[in-house]
């Protein structure tokens, strides 16, 4: 679906790029960003104004990724908002409580995350329940059981570690002081969910299974197979970001994550998915999270209410929904012409 | 003076001295509080019982009673301030948690004539409202003072506190007890208002600071409400390369604070002491039950204690030992 403008007239006319699923979400990003390097001055167009919203970028970007790829394919997943926790708690916990190498900890967490992805997808094609609301469940079911092995453990809702010096540098360094590793990994991702969705045949499942799952599966597509995979990868995404944010910080919450749910979410949107599934591309993904973290993180520069980014976020996911449809349209119009 | 009375009267002696007796050489001491394997709670609840330790030695005895867990506690806590009157307590220490569920049961105790010494929570305004004997314990309001005093005396005049969630009466307090710190000391105050998202995300938060940093050069100090924003403002911090020229307390501390505050990367950490409320709270009822004794002072603050490089060492040995 993606793939159309592969062969022939590769001369990139305007036309094109306007035809391009992304052009909406471009044209967002350069208002986004010129709204605030106008109001954000030197100091938010230079490297402080980057790496500040690029840090935010690459954590909800990690976690964006794989939840775009379920969102084309028609799913969704809310429970990411209780894995980052369940991550880092985990790892916390093996790795600082039980003080065990970082490796094993990092395993671990890892696995949880894969585990409640392997649930969420079992669950989703086993029963007919929306996944909307199987994963909502998994979600609330993961975070009690985060809070209560964690008092049961550790008998604290928060967890220290110190990671070890090579551990911090891999995974919760700053560059330059400002630029945090993570934007590394968030680039790794969408290089290989680029290659997932955009390359290999896989991606095309993804798009057959959003845009009706039954034909998919009578085309014999591994429809049961692929739902479980993409819950297994935004677990892991999940699971990871929580990783991260442990070694970062040193310290592990059983309340964090939750704002990575709607977060994750917009950043999709935005970026130009389509909400029953079906429509999208990774590119459009990665600029829809540059968006929301430039709005995010503008707005401290800005001098506007905080609140007011808020507000900003809202009117672009509006914004974004209205020009998907404008812009489908016009792609559709430009096809049915030159047949 | 016939022979009735005078079994009478020999009968009532003895009742008198039974309960002059029983008065002077037991104080049984009911403390409510949180549950023991809390953190915060275990301290309390040790300082609770060093102190009584001189209740025992004079023959009484301190019996912790705490919920199960934390999802009904007003109910919860007022069932447990009952069950210490039913089981005979000469004293009973309690926090005021939520008063609409347990100040009931505290007037239960004040009118069975049982001493009470409210702690933790609810202030002297409580321990005014339900008759109780004093309140021991930190006061929101001037543990952010503290912090704002601390940073200003140290030439830091220009202070933001970081409010992650903004609304919250306890936070606010916070916040505005900084500013006024602060500027008590001839400095200027401001609140980094965070929006609901940011929340318990430690990236948001460090971003936040460090943004807000950056926008306005003048700041050199920061307050944050809780040890985690604490941790994510000091990664703020050293990320807008402001590490050494932007100071830091927060409240509360553990394990990486102590260290950061060790390493110079924070100032001071305000803590309210949650070892001292126990000791003192059951002190002060023992001795009441004792000898009669009393402390005018009321309004027995616990907190603000303050934390920084000088007594830092000292409190690793308190962590060790359990008392902080």
């Amino acid at each position: 679906m993606s793939r159309q403008s592969d062969s022939r007239s590769f001369p990139v006319s305007l036309g094109s790029i306007a035809r391009r699923p992304e052009a909406g979400s471009l044209v967002g990003l350069v208002i986004v960003y010129t709204f605030f390097a106008i109001l954000g001055g030197a100091v938010f167009i230079g490297a402080p104004g980057w790496s500040s919203w690029l840090n935010i970028a690459a954590e909800v970007g990690i976690v964006a990724l794989p939840v775009g790829l379920l969102m084309i394919a028609g799913e969704l997943d809310i429970s990411v908002g209780s894995v980052i926790p369940a991550s880092s708690m985990t790892a916390a916990i093996v790795s600082g409580h039980y003080e065990l190498p970082a490796v094993v900890g990092i395993v671990a967490a890892l696995g949880v995350g894969l585990l409640v992805g392997f649930v969420n997808g079992y669950l989703v094609v086993r029963t007919r329940i929306p996944s909307l609301i199987v994963t909502i469940g998994t979600m609330f079911a993961v975070m009690g059981l985060t809070l209560g092995f964690a008092v049961l453990i550790s008998g604290s809702t928060s967890v220290f570690l110190v990671p070890d010096p090579v551990t911090k540098t891999v995974l919760g360094a700053f560059i330059g002081g400002m630029f945090n590793v993570s934007m590394f990994w968030w680039a790794g991702f969408a290089v290989a969910i680029f290659y997932l969705l955009h390359v290999s045949p896989i991606g095309n499942w993804i798009f057959a299974v959003g845009g009706d799952r039954e034909s998919a599966h009578n085309a014999g597509i591994p429809v049961k197979w692929l739902t479980v995979s993409l819950y297994m990868l935004s677990g892991f995404a999940a699971a990871f970001v929580g990783v991260l944010q442990l070694m970062t910080y040193q310290s592990a919450q059983v309340a964090a994550g939750q704002s990575f749910i709607f977060n994750s979410i917009m950043c999709v949107v935005i970026g130009g998915v389509l909400l029953t599934g079906g429509a999208g591309s990774v590119i459009g993904i990665v600029i829809g999270t540059m968006t929301f973290a430039i709005v995010n993180q503008g707005i401290f520069f800005s001098g506007l209410d905080p609140n007011v980014g808020s507000l900003i976020i809202g009117a672009l996911l509006l914004g974004a929904v209205l020009s998907n449809d404008t812009f489908r349209k016009l792609a559709l119009n430009y096809a049915t012409k030159k047949s | 003076m016939n022979k009735f009375s005078r079994i009478a009267a020999t009968v009532s002696t003895v009742a008198i001295a039974a309960c002059v007796a029983t008065s002077v050489m037991a104080a049984d001491i009911f403390v409510i509080g949180g549950k023991p394997d809390d953190p915060f709670w275990s301290r309390v609840k040790k300082g609770a019982e060093d102190a009584g330790v001189v209740a025992e030695a004079q023959g009484g005895s301190v019996t912790w009673l705490g919920p199960q867990n934390y999802d009904n506690l007003g109910p919860d806590a007022a069932e447990l301030i009952r069950q210490a009157i039913d089981q005979g307590a000469d004293a009973i220490v309690g926090p005021d948690w939520v008063p609409e569920a347990m100040d009931p049961a505290f007037e239960a105790v004040v009118a069975a004539g049982i001493p009470l010494v409210i702690y933790n929570a609810g202030g002297i305004e409580a321990a005014d409202r339900l008759g109780a004997m004093n309140y021991v314990g930190a006061v929101d309001y001037k543990s952010g003072y503290a912090g704002g005093e601390y940073l200003g005396s140290a030439g830091h005049k220009n202070g933001a506190c970081v409010n992650t969630l903004p609304g919250a009466a306890n936070i606010e307090a916070f916040c505005n007890g900084f500013n006024d710190g602060i500027k008590a000391a001839g400095g200027t105050g401001s609140v980094l208002q965070l929006p609901a998202t940011a929340f318990g995300d430690a990236t948001a938060v460090a971003q936040a600071v460090r943004a807000h940093l950056l926008q306005n050069p003048d700041i050199d100090a920061m307050f944050a409400i809780g040890d985690g924003d604490t941790n994510a403002t000091v990664s703020g911090i050293s990320q807008a390369g402001k590490a050494g020229k932007v100071h830091v307390c927060g409240m509360n501390f553990n394990d990486s604070i102590l260290n950061n505050i060790q390493q110079g990367t924070q100032d001071c950490a305000i803590d309210q002491q949650g070892y001292q409320q126990g000791f003192f709270a059951v002190s002060i009822l023992n001795n009441f039950v004792n000898y009669g004794v009393t402390i005018p002072t009321r309004e027995i603050l616990t907190g603000p204690g303050v934390i920084d490089a000088s007594n830092v060492d000292l409190v690793i040995e308190g962590v060790k030992a359990g008392a902080r």
